[in-house]
């Protein structure tokens, strides 16, 4: 079964890039492509197919895994479309069924959108080619100076991956108790807006239920393998190496590049 | 090593259920014991004494003779008795075979190296090895459980204690399970096998019946099924060899009932009828 942003084993150079260089370049990326003019924010985006494209991750897997978010995309563009104030522009903007819309606003929507997408392209790169294990010990890494002042770095570490753990599992629940209100004839798009509510409620109720019953289950079983509080090995080993410097030195420069040009045009 | 229950009792408070009511019980190193009972009787409410899971109400349980309610012992006891829950699923951590794998040498704080070490040696003794890489929700059910037997191999125990290891898998699967389990059987690890299937607890060294949170009976498997009728009255079946010999029995055949594997009754009904091929 497939989950939006499962980790997909494989052997792509982007696969066997250390954790830590890939969560920097992810994180470093998202802060760019917020900061940046729409220009340099589009040839980001264009970059950033580059490591998509050797990556071993088909578009079609990339596209499936967007698939889900893809009524919150609309919604992003529709209000920049209706609710940006379009300040500068001519008057005589469009109407439609009473909302108005200019040509700034689709302009904006675009743009908003297109960071939007770059931001999970990369969200989803990151996920789909860094196995969790190896995720959990560059998090555990990078908040390791937190240990001084007290923070539970080792527990928050497993909170984490019980999180993403919890992802598929809310996703299966959802689906097998849809398969059995299926089972029994409820038939969503032949109700009306009560019963969709009621059913939505003893869905949610059901979930859970089950994750909570699930959570005391893991807890224990957690407990059984000698979980304690406090700190933890980890199966994945950190190590740089040439490709990790390379591609660094490859993100250094183009981060200049694009600082520059961005001052240059601004 | 030895595990010892001393006139254990347990309570579940919310549900004000009792569900040990004064067991004692030794288990010595290297055993392979089967418990079985109806459902409710207190196997896993048992089981999950051993490696303190669940601390007693009243009585002691001791492992080597560390007292499972001292916090102190409490890792030291893990480490040695590994439990398998009855639902994989339930136990699973990681999101790949070798991330649940590595969950609990992790957990023992072993270096790195170490760590790879048992997680591969875990992997190969469960015949899970090709399985390293794959996401947990790829997984049949018999691969799940092998995983989570290897998630307790890899820390070594010296027992491990299974909760009906072969629940809800076709016979194929179930077979590979008990394989394994006759494995690490061999090699000196000793188990403890909740069970229903009264042919596998036929095939372990030491059988005790639990009815209503206490034993009810405690001894090899040809004395326990010997005893046909106190089990029936307790709700459970008998193997079906026993089933067998009880038949012929009844039709006046002067067989022995006691008898629990194949090869014993083949051999008396050999025997009595005195034809053989061959």
């Amino acid at each position: 079964m497939y989950h939006t942003g499962s980790f997909i084993r494989g052997r792509s150079l982007v696969h066997r890039l250390d954790p830590r260089v890939k969560l920097s370049a992810a994180l470093v990326f998202s802060i760019f492509i917020l900061w940046v003019k729409p220009s340099l924010a589009l040839a980001s985006g264009v970059i950033l197919l580059f490591p998509v494209l050797i990556s071993d991750i088909s578009l079609r897997t990339l596209v499936q895994a967007i698939k889900p978010l893809l009524f919150l995309i609309v919604l992003i563009f529709m209000v920049h479309v209706f609710f940006s104030d379009g300040s500068g522009e001519a008057p005589g903007g469009q109407t439609f069924h009473g909302l108005s819309f200019s040509r700034t606003g689709f302009q904006e929507a675009f743009w908003v959108v297109w960071r939007f997408l770059c931001l999970m392209v990369a969200a989803i790169l990151l996920t789909m080619t860094t196995a969790p294990s190896q995720m959990i010990a560059a998090v555990k890494y990078f908040l390791k100076p937190l240990k001084k002042v007290r923070v539970p770095v080792d527990e928050l570490a497993v909170m984490l991956l019980l999180a993403l753990k919890l992802m598929p599992i809310l996703l299966t629940e959802k689906e097998r108790i849809e398969t059995a209100q299926k089972s029994r004839g409820y038939d969503a798009s032949r109700s009306g807006w009560v019963t969709r509510l009621k059913s939505f409620s003893h869905l949610t109720s059901k979930i859970l239920t089950g994750v909570f019953r699930r959570a005391d289950e893991l807890a224990l079983a957690m407990d059984a393998r000698n979980f304690r509080r406090g700190e933890r090995s980890s199966l994945a080993e950190l190590k740089l190496t040439s490709s990790d410097y390379i591609v660094m030195g490859l993100l250094i420069f183009f981060l200049i590049i694009f600082v520059a040009l961005n001052s240059h045009f601004g | 090593m030895l595990i010892r229950l001393e006139d254990v009792y347990y309570t579940y408070e919310t549900e004000g259920i009792e569900a040990l009511r004064g067991v004692s019980l030794q288990i010595q190193e290297g055993e392979h014991l089967a418990i079985i009972g109806p459902n409710g009787c207190g196997k896993t409410t048992l089981i999950r004494h051993l490696n303190a899971l669940l601390l007693p109400a009243r009585g002691n349980v001791t492992v080597d003779g560390l007292k499972t309610d001292h916090p102190k012992h409490q890792a030291e006891i893990r480490a040695q008795i590994g439990m398998v829950f009855q639902n994989p699923d339930h136990q699973i951590v990681g999101m790949t075979v070798e991330e649940d794998v590595a969950f609990g040498p992790e957990n023992l704080r072993l270096p790195s190296d170490e760590i790879k070490k048992r997680v591969t040696e875990a992997m190969s003794r469960a015949g899970i090895a090709k399985l390293a890489g794959r996401g947990i929700e790829n997984l049949s059910g018999g691969e799940k459980r092998l995983v989570a037997i290897a998630g307790v191999l890899a820390m070594r125990p010296r027992f491990i204690a299974l909760d009906e290891p072969t629940a809800f898998l076709d016979p194929a699967a179930a077979g590979r399970v008990l394989d394994m389990i006759d494995r690490l059987h061999a090699e000196g690890v000793g188990i403890i096998h909740i069970t229903h299937n009264m042919a596998e607890a036929a095939l372990t060294q030491r059988v005790v019946v639990m009815r209503e949170g206490r034993i009810l009976l405690d001894g090899t498997p040809p004395e326990i099924f010997g005893k046909a009728a106190m089990l029936k009255q307790s709700g459970m079946q008998l193997p079906q060899i026993t089933e067998l010999l009880l038949e012929l029995k009844e039709a006046g055949w002067p067989v022995r009932t006691d008898i629990v594997h194949m090869k014993d009754a083949l051999d008396q009904i050999i025997a009595l009828t005195g034809k053989k091929q061959g």
